[in-house]
């Protein structure tokens, strides 16, 4: 009960090649966790280890004391390059999770229950439209709609922002906060991204992680209230400009490191 | 640049600057002009047609008949020509039907298989390539009737285009598709269905026109081997009987109905892909 996503001396190598290096992390259920780190850091194929798309080459990875072989629907994922399947309308994109997620309910209660999702996402125009009629912005308030229809307690969100222009990424930003923030119980989200601002104004906690191979470098708490506001976080310089400096700092200090190494 | 200026000013000499719309077409002219185009060629090729079939010596019963002469001809044949059609339809729905299914069902499998792939794509690589008119003779002794030898034949010249395509969309289908189908835990004949159909779709229709052309190829060529009926040997028949308007008419009809079943192929395709951008 109550264990989380539990990571003990995980490591991954892809080809010989290491990517991951002795990683040891622990989220607890219900904690919003912003994992930073350069290109190259393996953020993504820590992901994918989670989701049990890859399999750990070293280490134990479990989720609620079980360890992690494969994918399951209890880990619900989110890729940056909304990846919903482009010959079903949005709708039967989302149908097609709540029919996993809830095997036993009719069609027509699928289809209702994915127009909801898909109106709290801010879509409902777009229901019947296909993912290549939409902006990039709609098909990743789809595939975010998408993931919260698996029902999954455990959401990993590869950069889901990275593609959007800033007056998206702040929308959407502040939409899975709002969805995140009113689910009883909360999920618990791993969010993958390279962008400071990003990870402090959604994470409850920084992991940073160094390049080649990647590793554990800092991990910050964000002591920043909730709900969180956009303008007062921006007003309020010190506190988010402290961890800026941070993370900012522990990163160049990274990456001196592996120059002066090489 | 000011001499290029002055230049073009020269060009269009104490003149308001026409309209975009109003004014000279610049380029190749717009909607009449470019169906011309290939209304030229049609043209052309029937005044050289008609000219031909005019002035070689070629006797009483010319091998060239007049476009006259064969229009007049295919119109009174075109009941025999319709029956003829449906003929050629039985032989060619079913094996074509049976190809497309069995091309997508087993190249999908094999596509998305590794195991598979290792027991059959070394024969399929040697039996694909075989020329499907070589087993006519054979099929026609081996067969009870010549209508299903024909359709065996007409299903293999066109299975392996298909089934080659299924195989090449399962693999193609990008990793990112995959991941989300494991993430979603679709399984089997599921996920087949869903995800890895609808991807190879774009494949698949390149392996059916293929395997449509190959098919009109090889129901003719049966047909001129031992049919008593449809399009093949309606053209066999008259030439017998030196029936050049006849034969040149059934080969225009034939020409005709390939292309019409071309276009219906291209319709289906263009409305199944509409999610292609």
């Amino acid at each position: 009960m109550g264990l989380g996503l539990k990571l003990e001396g995980v490591s991954f190598a892809y080809d010989a090649t290491p990517v991951l290096q002795d990683i040891h992390l622990n989220i607890p259920e219900g904690q919003f966790v912003s994992l930073l780190g350069a290109s190259g850091s393996g953020k993504t194929t820590l992901l994918r280890l989670a989701a049990g798309l890859n399999e750990v080459s070293s280490g134990r990875l479990s989720w609620n004391g079980v360890p992690v072989r494969g994918p399951s629907l209890e880990r619900g994922v989110v890729f940056q390059d909304y990846a919903l399947f482009p010959w079903l309308s949005v709708v039967d994109n989302v149908e097609i999770a709540i029919a996993k997620a809830k095997p036993g309910i009719r069609k027509a209660e699928r289809l209702s229950e994915a127009r909801g999702y898909l109106r709290q996402l801010g879509l409902a125009a777009a229901i019947g439209k296909y993912p290549g009629e939409l902006s990039g912005g709609m098909r990743q308030r789809a595939a975010i709609a998408r993931a919260l229809a698996l029902g999954s307690p455990l959401l990993l969100m590869d950069e889901p922002f990275g593609a959007l222009d800033p007056v998206n990424r702040a929308r959407l930003q502040d939409l899975l906060l709002e969805a995140w923030e009113l689910a009883t119980p909360r999920k618990t989200i791993v969010f993958v991204t390279h962008d400071v601002d990003e990870a402090i104004y959604l994470g409850d906690r920084l992991i940073v992680l160094g390049s080649s191979p990647g590793r554990q470098i800092a991990e910050l708490p964000v002591p920043l209230a909730r709900p969180r506001e956009r303008r007062s976080l921006l007003d309020s310089h010190s506190l988010h400009h402290a961890l800026r400096e941070q993370v900012a700092a522990t990163l160049v200090q990274d990456t001196l490191q592996r120059l002066r190494a090489a | 640049m000011s001499d290029y200026i002055a230049l073009a000013n020269q060009d269009l000499p104490s003149q308001p600057m026409p309209g975009a719309l109003d004014g000279p077409p610049l380029s190749a002219p717009r909607w009449p002009g470019r169906a011309l185009e290939s209304v030229a060629v049609w043209v052309v090729l029937l005044l050289a047609w008609s000219v031909a079939s005019v002035h070689l010596p070629l006797g009483d019963n010319p091998l060239l008949p007049s476009p006259l002469i064969t229009a007049k001809v295919l119109w009174e044949s075109l009941p025999e020509l319709w029956a003829g059609t449906l003929s050629s339809l039985t032989i060619l729905l079913p094996g074509f039907a049976l190809a497309t299914l069995l091309g997508i069902v087993t190249g999908l499998a094999v596509g998305t298989s590794l195991r598979l792939q290792r027991m059959f794509l070394p024969f399929a690589k040697v039996a694909g390539p075989v020329p499907p008119t070589v087993y006519i003779p054979y099929a026609i002794a081996i067969l009870p009737t010549f209508r299903l030898s024909a359709i065996f034949v007409v299903f293999i010249g066109a299975f392996w285009p298909i089934f080659q395509n299924a195989v090449a969309g399962a693999h193609a289908l990008e990793q990112r598709y995959r991941d989300n189908a494991r993430i979603l835990g679709l399984r089997g004949f599921e996920y087949q269905r869903r995800v890895v159909f609808p991807a190879a779709l774009p494949h698949i229709f390149t392996g059916m026109a293929v395997g449509l052309a190959f098919s009109f190829i090889l129901l003719t060529v049966a047909e001129l081997f031992g049919a008593n009926a449809g399009l093949g040997r309606f053209v066999q028949y008259y030439a017998d009987f030196a029936d050049y308007p006849r034969m040149v008419a059934g080969i225009l009809y034939t020409g005709l109905v390939t292309f019409l079943a071309m276009t219906l192929l291209d319709r289906v395709r263009r409305r199944s892909l509409f999610w292609l951008r």
